[in-house]
């Protein structure tokens, strides 16, 4: 009976040129039913991963970031890497992919021809891009948690507000590139020592964002209800403000991660490059061989990979930081 | 309003006061001095004892310590009267070891220990290095001397206090030619006599105090002078403001009547004479031109200053992005999910994720292949060369003004304000120029004394890739060569402009806004 109906509906609607979904369908009042209090389940990671998966392009990027991921962090390891194994070889540097593929056969390592020292630039990207993006994530781990930390505190707290504003506007006249050099210089230019020069003052711009949007959503009037009702602060700053600082923290992320790579490139070119062979090393190392005709892909090679992982970087955190503001849920 | 005002630009300096402090703990705390010798070729050639002398005399001229030597201080015992001239070379031959030391000497030594010890000085002595039993190795000459490392709050202050100076009539010691004195004259004499007023001082550091020509801006002055700090290495004994303001490139030449009264071709601008005591009475090529000792010229040069070329190409990139970035964040929010929005974020997102390096390179490249010059060259008349650079630095900006307007723009359109002038009838076009674009510029207009001062820092990236000899990359060499004194003269230029440009937004915010109100009695 039910199916008949349906259809009998279903035949209405097309004859009304209508579908299913926009036309009122009966339903049958039910005694337990109607003693439910229902509201449709809500999971809120759930509806953002749905919201996120809903858009093609997210899809597109995160399979470019995995395929990133697989090549710097997985195939090193298998495929091995020895950046010095070719040294004695003079015919073997600086070949352009077609060269390569002439000498040494093809093979994915050859594609992007052969470096200063006779080392494939295809092996030797992927490792300098697990440099860099380990270096941007850690940098990004550390200034955030930090930050985020230190933001909301000095959001809410007004006695601290005043003592670090004034911190925060000495602190960012301090050039950072003096900073990152005054650490290079007294450790190596190791990859730890970068960590620690881009964490030592980095946290303050984030914690200084933070308590801006803190002291927006503090004063709000549900907050102000919530005060009034006498939830203590920490119950406020975890239950009423941080749900609502989620999407904010991840669209944070997403500028944040990215500009460590872009950074390190940066500081690499203007020659605080650290020993490890990282992308912005690379550019450094090559950018010589940038105008000698077929040397050309030792330069650009880093150069697109680099932008090639930032723009996947942000991109994909960008959607990630909308798919989780709860207002794109409906 | 100005008791604000004054309270701002009162903070502003406390934190700049700050900000060089915390510089000066950075490089001369943390930092090991010895890193200064590091590009120091004389340093390298020096041995011995004679190599450790140099060098606390170097940390010395570079503010790390006060030292005095033995020398001196036999010098100043016989200003005193403690010794007579006869006594000198006595006094001053120290013995190769404590023990081998003349009974004078050894008294002199005694005093000298006595005399710094007490200050705080740590006395060294170095007994001579022999190369064998008879011969003294190279450098190897016995040394005494006392050194104080120089506290920080010392430095800090003397550097501050010397940031300007006045020039006065008493500026130079010793004898002059003629009477010490400010002289009025409405001929300037290096004008060939022409009106043209002028300020003359003799036993001032500058001969002329103020005068008038016909460059930009007419009037000129000496009498009053910032120094940011001696540069040590990049361009040694220079200072840092001369540095960025002195034009550069291939001299000018012009026929030049010297005070003399001889007339050559030369490139001296005789407007910037500075006093240097006995040169005169040591060159025949200055006594043939200059009748005092004010001989220290300037010259003229063709080209800008390292602040003017990154100025230029810097203020034409700053209006470049607000001609083509507004007008295109407008267009954004009015097409909002249509095709052009599209593609402007698919821009934006290119320059905020894309490392700068990459996207100046790229259009490099493309710039180069349109056959434009690719770098730049001072001695060329083309203004051609100009355009890449000026490109390069307008691409992130303009995405920047690009993503903020329309971003501001959206959050507007949904205003109730816009609906009532909507429903009143007001057409789209009328609402986004009247009344959404004004609101939405308001938060915009305040970093626009940033972008207007920051031109004058110049670009670090776009200046080393097209080879513009402009400021960017003054913090960077120094740091490279470890010129304390140029690290610690750009950074309190950087830390200035920045408090500058905050209060001058502020301020312009306030003008454009009528709402935004300081004082706390307006509100």
């Amino acid at each position: 009976m039910q199916m008949e109906e349906k259809k009998n509906i279903t035949f209405q609607s097309e004859a009304a040129g209508l579908s299913d979904e926009e036309l009122f369908s009966r339903v049958d009042h039910s005694d337990l039913e109607s003693e439910k209090i229902t509201a449709p389940r809500y999971s809120y990671w759930k509806s953002v991963f749905r919201v996120f998966f809903k858009n093609k392009v997210n899809i597109v990027f995160l399979a470019i970031l995995g395929f990133i991921i697989f090549f710097s962090y997985i195939y090193p390891q298998i495929a091995g890497y020895d950046r010095f194994g070719n040294l004695l070889d003079a015919s073997a540097k600086h070949l352009s992919p077609s060269k390569a593929i002439a000498k040494f056969g093809f093979s994915l390592r050859n594609i992007l021809g052969r470096g200063a020292s006779g080392q494939s630039t295809w092996d030797a990207i992927w490792y300098g891009s697990r440099i860099s993006i380990s270096l941007a994530l850690i940098c990004a781990a550390i200034n955030m948690t930090v930050g985020v930390l230190v933001g909301a505190v000095w959001g809410f707290s007004k006695r601290l507000d005043m003592f670090m504003t004034e911190v925060y506007n000495i602190i960012t006249n301090v050039p950072y590139i003096l900073v990152i050099a005054v650490m290079i210089l007294i450790f190596s230019p190791t990859f730890w020592t970068l960590v620690f020069a881009m964490t030592i003052t980095g946290w303050l711009a984030i914690a200084y964002f933070i308590r801006t949007q803190v002291i927006i959503i503090r004063d709000r009037e549900y907050n102000l209800a919530s005060r009034c009702l006498g939830t203590p602060i920490t119950r406020i700053a975890t239950r009423n403000v941080l749900p609502f600082m989620t999407s904010v923290i991840v669209t944070l992320a997403a500028v944040e991660i990215p500009s460590y790579i872009s950074y390190e490139v940066f500081l690499a070119y203007i020659g605080m490059a650290m020993s490890d062979r990282s992308l912005g090393r690379m550019i450094y190392d090559a950018e010589s061989s940038m105008l000698t005709p077929g040397w050309g892909f030792e330069f650009w090679s880093p150069v697109v990979i680099a932008s090639i992982i930032t723009v996947a970087l942000y991109v994909t955190g960008q959607n990630l930081g909308d798919a989780s503001d709860p207002r794109t849920h409906m | 309003m100005e008791k604000y005002l004054l309270r701002r630009v009162l903070h502003g300096i406390i934190s700049v006061i700050v900000v060089v402090m915390l510089v000066m703990i950075l490089i001369y705390s943390m930092l090991n001095r010895n890193l200064v010798f590091a590009a120091d070729s004389t340093f390298s050639k020096l041995q011995n004892n004679q190599k450790t002398v140099y060098k606390y005399r170097k940390w010395q001229e570079y503010g790390y310590l006060y030292y005095a030597t033995y020398a001196d201080f036999v010098s100043g015992m016989i200003r005193t009267g403690e010794l007579t001239e006869e006594e000198r070379s006595e006094a001053n031959a120290l013995g190769v070891k404590p023990e081998k030391d003349s009974d004078l000497v050894a008294e002199c030594v005694e005093k000298f220990t006595q005399t710094y010890e007490s200050q705080g000085y740590h006395v060294v002595r170095l007994d001579a290095v022999m190369a064998n039993r008879r011969k003294q190795a190279t450098g190897g000459q016995q040394q005494l001397f006392a050194y104080k490392d120089r506290p920080l709050f010392n430095r800090l202050i003397s550097y501050i206090t010397g940031l300007f100076t006045v020039d006065t009539t008493h500026a130079i010691e010793g004898e002059l030619v003629g009477e010490r004195g400010l002289t009025f004259t409405l001929h300037d004499p290096v004008y060939g006599g022409k009106f043209s007023p002028a300020i003359i001082g003799n036993g001032t550091k500058h001969k002329y105090l103020l005068y008038f020509d016909n460059k930009f801006p007419f009037i000129h002055q000496n009498l009053f002078k910032i120094n940011l700090g001696v540069s040590y290495t990049v361009n040694a004994g220079v200072d840092v403001w001369d540095t960025m303001t002195k034009p550069q490139g291939s001299y000018v030449t012009s026929m030049i009547t010297f005070p003399t009264g001889l007339t050559e071709m030369s490139a001296d601008d005789l407007h910037s004479a500075v006093y240097v005591p006995g040169s005169r009475e040591s060159s025949q090529v200055f006594m043939d031109r200059f009748t005092d000792d004010y001989t220290g010229v300037a010259t003229v040069k063709s080209g800008r200053s390292k602040m003017g070329y990154s100025f230029v190409i810097g203020i034409l990139a700053v209006l470049l992005s607000y001609v083509i970035g507004v007008p295109m964040g407008i267009a954004m929010a009015r097409k909002k999910d249509k095709w052009l929005d599209k593609a402007g974020t698919i821009y934006i997102i290119f320059i905020i994720a894309v490392p700068s390096l990459a996207y100046i390179f790229l259009f490099r490249a493309i710039g180069g292949k349109a056959g434009l010059p690719m770098t730049f060259n001072m001695e060329s008349a083309s203004k051609l060369m100009y355009v890449l650079p000026i490109i390069s630095l307008a691409l992130p900006s303009i995405g920047n003004l690009m993503k903020w307007l329309r971003r501001y723009m959206i959050d507007q359109m949904n205003s109730d304000y816009v609906k009532f002038a909507r429903s009143g009838g007001l057409s789209e076009r009328e609402i986004f120029s009247k009344h959404i674009f004004k609101n939405a510029v308001i938060p915009l207009v305040h970093g626009i004394p940033a972008s207007v001062l920051g031109a004058m820092v110049g670009a670090i990236i776009t200046e080393r890739v097209y080879v513009v000899p402009g400021a960017g990359n003054m913090l960077t060499t120094a740091i490279n060569r470890y010129d304390n004194g140029a690290i610690v003269g750009v950074t309190l230029f950087y830390a200035v402009l920045s408090v500058v440009s905050i209060i001058l937004g502020d301020v312009l915010m306030s003008m454009v806004d009528p709402r935004i109100s300081f004082s706390s009695k307006d509100r």
